[in-house]
């Protein structure tokens, strides 16, 4: 079991073991303690899990310290903010205060704006596609690749090929999308090249047209971060022991049946549980790449509700009406992760809680 | 062991360094303390500072009060949701804020309702007098007045695109025997105020893209006809409304008193529809429709469009080559054989240059310091730079501000861009004629526009005026306005670079944005019958 855990990997590894020894000595000691005590006269009181509990805390108390910060700053960034929900109910003017008494609570206005607006079916859709396709392609690529690059031979060509993969991920979004437009924008690359070739004086104008956004925008985020994606499986992979791809071999299995065979299972948690946390993000398309490849919103497929949010919301001004078309988001998220995560644990017995 | 200390040192001075600028950082800004007003300015990094241009300097001097410009660049400033809550400020300059953010700000008393002080404003008063449209203008849903307008009346905006063509490229299709059998010109013909049907522009753009005209060997780095498509100025509104039909760039107008959608034209759709057929014909690269305005400025630097739509010809071509380009009169109808042009709504009275914040203790203080830059020696000097800067030709006391055009190695426009802070102004007709002069440039396109422009505005045809709306009306607006207005330039992109548009498909077009299109008419409308209304009703007095 704990072959597969991603935590192997890390260099915190041999410290856990030193841990778990240091328990199973201190669970011996505190369970010899009580009868030492008694000098074998039974005791009817039988130690209380509170008292169990309280003793433990005593003597390594200090070791949850370690996990305050990452629990502050959760609660400070993650947490606090969350009350900021309530302007999606309210005529929020920037400057008054959220709870107090020039609060204007307006109910479900806001959500009704935002349902009836004539287009919200165009960006509810444009976002989902956008993600379910960016899903279908960049899930399995990363495992793909892990299991490739893993089942290489020479580790050196290995380390090579893994930066050559994951190096793109440090590109700015900026620059990427600067990138696609002199590739594939107006008197780019692609453009330059077709013309050149004899093909339309006008190019591809591929930023022109809306059916050629979804493939742009999916594929070019993929490249960019399948290596990056990758190294959480190749992680995972490097905990497979050896002495079952020896057994394997001996049994005269092939790389490819390897793959399958023993690689594949002890990765399958791992891909189980990113693969909840993926759906629970399926609709939370990030607005700023969007952004970046059509500024003017000219493409029927680019508006999509995170956009919606950042247009209409932030730049008109309308807060409570970016908030509720945020927090609709967000709800469909949450609902997405609770049926991922219940699918998972009927099917796969495998989930996050 | 030695690399963890070594680690950890550098981040200990990694730290140090960090907090030390900082410091730094916050004690610079600190010397904004101790000035009587700080005033927060939209500003671009090329522009100078304020606090050291001469104009701020005497409008200090004559008003006696000390104010403080400290900057946000336009980029910072439009990411910053709220810019009212900025400590320390008094006022924001160049706000440039919206008739909902006037009047959600104005409603929680976060700025300062200025008609409260019209005591201490006497020129802003004598103006909201003297011209009830402005003081209409002005007005938010509740009355009040919370911004400074700027007011540059030179009847230049309504028109903001004119017709260029390259009459060089048109003298070879002559010389060379090859000029289109509809069209029939002598090169006596080749002048400022050509006048061609839409068939004979179409088959002379046709030429400039089969032939080569620049002689390079290439047929294919010619642009025909070239513009910013969505842009403000120089896009392809009056080449649709040649078609029949009051368009501008935002695809609304008042017609005959009648708030008006040009996409509800049969005229419209036949243009979206000629125009995918120039597209298809590559008279127009789509480029047109995704280039920004530097991008375009860029390319026609070296004389390779046919003919473009811009303010003025001047910018787009480099000096050398602006010989070669004359201006076109609107194209004229086959089948009715008449010119159109739409007006833009482009407006000379813009609200919102500036806003007074609530923080500002001794608002009657710095409101009469504003109130200085309404006098036509400041306004002018604001709009073109300070005296002292060179700004204007050498004058004696008592005579005319003359805008200077000669600044060397520098081009007019980026003199003025560096100089020039712009903002609140107030240049009418009335100071045109009496205090200040136009820039010749401005006087040049004045001539163009009297000429060849203006006579053929669409009959009835005027600009959307600065409404006012009552909340309930902005509230609509907000819901409908600008997911309609996305709509229209998606549909109006997509038809044209794309497959040849049906009538159907219009039609269902409309269907579908229906309802946005007629509630931001009934209240455009309502907003507007009141508009005149009111501005009537105190001209009569």
């Amino acid at each position: 079991m704990r072959k597969n855990s991603v935590a192997e990997a890390l260099p915190a590894a041999p410290l856990s073991e030193n841990d778990l020894l240091v328990e199973q000595a201190y669970e011996a000691m505190t369970n010899g303690e009580p009868q030492a005590d008694n000098g074998g006269i039974k005791n009817n009181k039988p130690v209380s899990k509170w008292d169990k509990w309280k003793e433990n805390f005593k003597r390594r108390g200090w070791v949850l310290a370690f996990i305050l910060p990452a629990l502050i700053y959760v609660l400070i960034f993650c947490y606090a903010p969350m009350y900021g929900i309530l302007i999606a109910f309210q005529e929020y003017i920037p400057g008054n205060p959220i709870i107090g008494s020039g609060t204007e609570w307006i109910g479900f206005d806001n959500f009704s704006t935002f349902f009836s607006n004539p287009n919200f079916w165009d960006y509810f859709t444009n976002t989902f596609l956008l993600c379910f396709f960016g899903f279908i392609v960049g899930f399995p690529l990363p495992i793909l690749v892990a299991l490739l690059l893993n089942s290489l031979r020479k580790p050196k060509v290995k380390k090579g090929l893994q930066i050559l993969y994951y190096a793109p991920h440090f590109i700015s979004l900026v620059v990427m999308v600067g990138m696609l437009k002199l590739i594939f924008g107006s008197d780019g690359l692609l453009d330059q090249l077709s013309i050149k070739l004899g093909g339309d004086v006008n190019g591809l104008q591929l930023f022109l047209k809306p059916e050629a956004f979804r493939p742009l925008f999916i594929f070019s985020g993929n490249w960019q971060d399948f290596g990056w994606s990758a190294i959480i499986y190749l992680a995972a992979l490097s905990g497979v022991d050896p002495a079952l791809h020896e057994a394997a071999k001996v049994d005269g299995a092939s790389r490819f049946r390897r793959i399958f065979s023993v690689d594949l299972p002890a990765i399958a948690p791992t891909i189980v549980m990113l693969m909840i946390l993926s759906v629970g993000n399926l609709m939370s398309c990030g607005y700023e790449k969007v952004l970046l490849m059509d500024p003017n919103g000219i493409l029927s497929t680019s508006e999509i509700l995170s956009t919606y949010v950042y247009r209409f919301g932030l730049g008109g001004g309308n807060y409570g009406l970016g908030t509720a078309a945020g927090l609709f988001n967000s709800v469909i998220n949450v609902a997405l992760l609770v049926i991922a995560n219940f699918t998972s644990k009927k099917l796969a017995n495998q989930s996050m809680w | 062991m030695k690399k963890i200390i070594a680690g950890v040192l550098a981040a200990v001075l990694w730290f140090a360094v960090v907090i030390s600028y900082t410091v730094i950082a916050m004690r610079a800004d600190g010397d904004e303390d101790g000035h009587e007003f700080t005033v927060l300015a939209v500003k671009e990094e090329t522009v100078k500072d304020y606090n050291t241009m001469p104009v701020f300097k005497a409008l200090a001097k004559e008003t006696n009060r000390d104010v403080y410009w400290t900057y946000n660049t336009s980029a910072q400033y439009t990411n910053s949701p709220d810019p009212v809550g900025t400590n320390g400020i008094d006022a924001i300059y160049h706000a440039g804020f919206s008739n909902l953010q006037l009047y959600n700000y104005g409603k929680s008393g976060r700025i300062v309702a200025i008609d409260q002080y019209l005591n201490y404003m006497p020129n802003f008063a004598e103006i909201l007098e003297k011209r009830p449209d402005i003081a209409e203008a002005l007005k938010s849903p509740d009355g009040h007045i919370y911004s400074l307008p700027r007011v540059e009346e030179m009847g230049l905006k309504a028109y903001p695109n004119i017709l260029f063509v390259n009459k060089a490229w048109i003298k070879k299709l002559i010389d060379g025997n090859n000029l289109p059998a509809e069209v029939s010109l002598t090169e006596a013909d080749l002048t400022d105020g050509l006048k061609l049907t839409r068939n004979q522009f179409k088959a002379i753009l046709q030429k400039f893209n089969d032939l080569d005209m620049d002689g390079d060997g290439s047929t294919v780095n010619e642009v025909p006809l070239s513009f910013v498509s969505n842009n403000w100025q120089g896009n392809e509104s009056d080449l649709v409304a040649s078609f029949g039909v009051p368009e501008n760039a935002q695809h609304k107008t008042v017609l005959n008193g009648e708030i008006t959608f040009t996409v509800e034209s049969e005229n419209w759709f036949n243009a979206v529809k000629e125009l995918n057929e120039w597209c298809s014909k590559k008279l127009i690269r789509s480029t047109a429709f995704t280039q920004t305005q530097d991008e375009f400025l860029a390319k026609g630097q070296d004389g390779r469009y046919g003919a473009f739509y811009w303010w003025e010809k001047e910018t787009v071509v480099a000096k050398s080559l602006q010989g070669d380009y004359i201006m076109m009169q609107p194209l004229v109808d086959d089948a009715t054989g008449k010119q159109y042009v739409g007006v833009s709504n482009e407006l000379e009275v813009e609200k919102g240059a500036c806003v007074i914040l609530n923080a500002c203790k001794d608002k009657a203080g710095l409101l009469s310091y504003f109130d200085k830059f309404f006098e036509p020696e400041y306004s002018a000097q604001l709009n073109y730079g300070s005296i002292e800067s060179g700004a204007f030709e050498k004058r004696k006391e008592g005579e005319k501000l003359i805008p200077n055009d000669d600044h060397g190695a520098q081009s007019a426009d980026d003199f003025r861009m560096k100089n020039a802070p712009y903002g609140v102004v107030y240049l009418t007709q009335e100071v045109w004629g009496n205090d200040v002069e136009m820039e010749s440039r401005a006087k040049l396109r004045l001539e163009r526009l009297e000429a060849y422009v203006k006579p053929y505005t669409y009959e009835g045809a005027t600009p959307i005026p600065n409404l006012n709306y009552t909340k309930e009306e902005l509230d609509t607006l907000n819901r409908y306005e600008n997911s309609l207005g996305k709509n229209i330039t998606m549909w109006f992109t997509n038809k044209v670079t794309g497959a040849a548009p049906t009538i159907s498909e219009w039609k269902s077009f409309l269907k579908t944005n229906a309802t946005s299109i007629e509630q931001v008419k009934k209240v455009n409308q309502a907003a507007y019958d009141r508009y005149v209304a009111a501005t009537q009703n105190k001209e009569n007095r």
